[in-house]
């Protein structure tokens, strides 16, 4: 792959820049039913001016341009303190596995809608009994005709409650080795036969949901891939996944960070915790920013999914982890009071972040799993 | 950084033939081995940063980095810093000729222990002073004095100048004490700039330094949790093995990562932002190899408790340079002074 000359990016992101500063972002309101209606339409905004898609090819809805712009333009919108937009595991999750495995006919007529934010996905993987042991995966899809029978739970599912779309891995071969009898389907989420019941998440969000699929019928075209290749395209996935996460979060969090430094300059604290805190968590993010200065030279080089991917995976939930409970642990007493403003920082805010970091190490491969993954596959340990 | 790479591998070339037998037998005598000083000298390694009309190779100081890795790693004892770093960053600081280094007399090497490391005081060109703890000062053929903002040159047969030799506990250093007694310094630099530099320098080398020590023990655990059975399998079959020496490996990547990042900006940054940098990578560093050696250590199970292994070692060099030119707690505080200080840049 061809890098983008440094002249062409500096201009992409000065046009960025300017249309952000431009437009104005929304307030997001802390509500999630108002917030969700906020950042779908924020989602439409960004997708009318040509902002979002940026790395897809046209026919999929996309810019044609590369994962550098991309990048860029993530950072631009985190350092303009503008909201993601609200499609994110269509964006950045199943949207390039579709793109790269789906027929003419399911990138055209899926994608442009996923990208406007017309359609909302969500990603059926986990199941209550597959978690870290994803392909063990139970849910039933039986060919009749041209139509899939679908019966099976799905668990942890994100947004499912408002999703038009759904990436679902079903068992279409229970016969052989567990991976190879995995299918990948696009599953509209109207279809009868499908029920939803949001979780709520310690963070008081209702933000997943469980899947009831109670012979649900989906049809034949809307396989992506080859009946029984799914596990390829999952892998396909998860990648996307992390990698995506990864340089996003890295900006967020060096933005929370300059937000909370703000905060505590503000407070007007003269404190040798307070400025240990701040070192420390300055140190995570530097690391942080070394380690996706090489995912950013592999998301170039497109080298596809490595056990290397699960060393930053282990970076980026350590870093997330120690920033936001930095952070988190000078609100002290005050923590429990979400109008405080302890030290100058905003109690509700930082402790919602920082609750929400302890998934960081548990969705999109466990730090377990990744340990072993590198242990095994890249240090060669014999397998246990 | 890849163009710097080719310096580091020729010393992990060198050493890895050369060195790796002698080792332990090097470091049982102490920091300080003559011979070994003149073998590097003649080999350039102590020329690559020192510029080319005074006879070095003119190279960036950032080249230097993969090559302490390398040092780190090989647990290579003896003055590599002065003699590398010194002669590149202070001018009119020749590059030593024989094997002898110039010493850095520098009361910054702490904030919390200053009181206990002493103080220099200069009053136009004379000095005054004690500092309790100096690396290879008692080999030294020329002294670098750090007197508040000024850098001074002298000669350590000056009058009123005694080093006195120290017992030391870094298997890879000497130490002495150094006190003036109304010296003359040879030559005053009035430069706080450089005192800067010298520092976060400092501070970078010994960061790449850590990380070399934090791999040599990383490298050292995976054979031998592959190698070492017990309940009729390898150690390293087990989960529990299997995921420190997981973590061992990430932490010491991420700080390599780190290190050569903190390098790759560090050639062009101005005064404070070079101090962060070093500062953060220092802190990390000291942090890191720690605790990478203490696990090595531990998955050695009794034999990583010995002298005879590398990882008793590689943990105690590690423990002496964490608290040099700043401890990971100090360094946190400093950094977030620094940054609670400093006035948004960003709207
Ligand atoms: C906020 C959030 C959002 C999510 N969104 C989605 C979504 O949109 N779609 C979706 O499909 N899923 C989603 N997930 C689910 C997520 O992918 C799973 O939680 C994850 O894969 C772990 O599975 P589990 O919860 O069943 O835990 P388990 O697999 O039961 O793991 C429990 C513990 O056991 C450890 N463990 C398990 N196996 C091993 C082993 N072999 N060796 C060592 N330790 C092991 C794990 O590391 C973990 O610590 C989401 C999760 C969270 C927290």
């Amino acid at each position: 792959m061809s890098t983008v000359p440094t002249e062409e990016l500096d201009a992409f992101r000065a046009r960025a820049r300017e249309w952000l500063a431009a437009v104005g972002p929304p307030e997001v309101p802390l509500d999630l039913d108002a917030r969700f209606a906020v950042l779908r339409r924020w989602q439409r905004t960004l997708f009318d001016a040509g902002w979002l898609g940026l790395s897809w090819s046209k026919e999929a809805g996309g810019q044609a341009l590369t994962h550098a712009h991309q990048l860029v333009f993530v950072e631009e919108l985190v350092r303009a303190r503008a909201p993601q937009p609200i499609g994110l595991i269509g964006l950045e999750v199943v949207g390039p596995s579709i793109d790269r495995y789906g027929t003419d006919e399911q990138r055209r007529d899926l994608l442009p809608r996923m990208l406007s934010g017309a359609d909302i996905w969500c990603q059926g993987f986990s199941e209550p009994e597959a978690g870290s042991d994803l392909a063990s995966l139970r849910t039933r899809a039986v060919l009749h005709g041209d139509h899939y029978v679908v019966t099976g739970q799905k668990i942890w599912t994100s947004w499912a409650h408002e999703a038009q779309w759904c990436a679902l891995l079903v068992r279409t071969d229970p016969s052989v080795r567990k991976q190879a009898g995995i299918s990948y389907l696009l599953v509209d989420m109207s279809s009868p036969g499908i029920t939803t019941r949001p979780i709520r998440q310690m963070t008081g969000d209702r933000e997943f949901c469980e899947v009831f699929l109670d012979d649900v019928r989906v049809p034949r075209s809307n396989l992506l891939g080859r009946e029984n290749e799914g596990w390829a395209i999952t892998s396909h996935t998860l990648g996307s996944e992390r990698s995506g996460a990864t340089l996003r979060r890295r900006v967020e969090l060096e933005v929370a960070l300059e937000d909370a430094l703000g905060q505590l300059r503000s407070g007007g604290i003269d404190d040798d915790r307070v400025r240990a805190a701040v070192g420390r968590s300055h140190i995570a993010m530097r690391v942080l920013d070394a380690q996706t200065r090489r995912t950013t030279d592999r998301l170039a080089a497109d080298t596809g999914p490595t056990p290397v991917d699960s060393v930053d995976k282990l970076v980026l939930n350590e870093a997330e982890q120690t920033v936001l409970a930095e952070i988190a642990g000078l609100l002290g007493p005050l923590r429990a009071v979400p109008g405080a403003r302890p030290l100058g920082l905003r109690s509700d805010r930082w402790a919602h972040e920082h609750l929400y970091s302890r998934a960081a190490s548990i969705y999109g491969g466990s730090a377990q799993v990744q340990r072993t993954i590198v242990a095994e596959r890249l240090l060669g340990l014999p397998r246990g | 950084m890849a163009d710097h790479d080719e310096y580091g591998a020729a010393v992990d070339d060198y050493l890895g033939r050369s060195y790796a037998e002698r080792r332990h037998e090097l470091l049982e005598r102490g920091g300080w081995d003559p011979a070994l000083a003149s073998e590097f000298a003649d080999l350039g390694w102590y020329s690559l940063a020192v510029p080319e009309e005074q006879g070095g190779l003119g190279v960036p100081l950032a080249a230097l980095g993969p090559v302490f890795l390398q040092y780190g790693r090989h647990l290579v004892r003896g003055p590599m810093l002065e003699h590398s770093a010194l002669p590149a960053l202070v001018p009119g600081l020749a590059p030593a000729t024989g094997a002898r280094p110039p010493a850095l007399v520098d009361p910054g090497v702490t904030d919390l222990w200053a009181d206990d490391l002493g103080t220099i005081t200069r009053r136009g060109p004379r000095l005054d002073g004690t500092v309790e703890a100096v690396r290879f000062a008692a080999q030294a053929d020329r002294l670098v004095v750090v007197a508040g903002a000024a850098v001074c040159l002298v000669d350590p047969a000056t009058r009123g100048v005694s080093i006195e030799p120290l017992a030391g506990a870094d298997p890879g250093v000497e130490f002495a004490r150094v006190e003036f007694d109304d010296v003359e310094a040879g030559t005053v630099l009035q430069d706080e700039d450089m005192v800067v530099r010298l520092r976060s320098w400092a501070r970078l080398l010994l960061a790449c330094e850590l990380s070399g020590l934090a791999r040599g023990s990383v490298e050292r655990t995976v054979e031998h949790v592959a190698r070492r059975e017990q309940f009729g399998r390898p150690i390293g079959s087990f989960q529990a093995v299997k995921h420190l020496v997981a973590d061992m490996h990430t932490r010491s990547t991420a700080l390599e990562n780190l290190c050569l990042a903190a390098l790759g900006d560090a050639d062009t940054a101005p005064p404070t932002e070079l101090d962060l940098l070093a500062c953060t990578a220092k802190a990390h560093a000291s942090d890191v190899a720690v605790r990478v050696c203490e696990d090595a250590i531990q998955l050695h199970g009794g034999m990583g408790f010995t002298t005879e292994s590398d990882v008793s070692w590689f943990y105690r060099r590690a423990l002496a340079l964490r608290g040099w030119y700043g401890d990971p707690t100090e360094l946190q505080v400093r950094l977030g002074a620094t940054l609670l200080d400093r006035i948004e840049e960003h709207a």
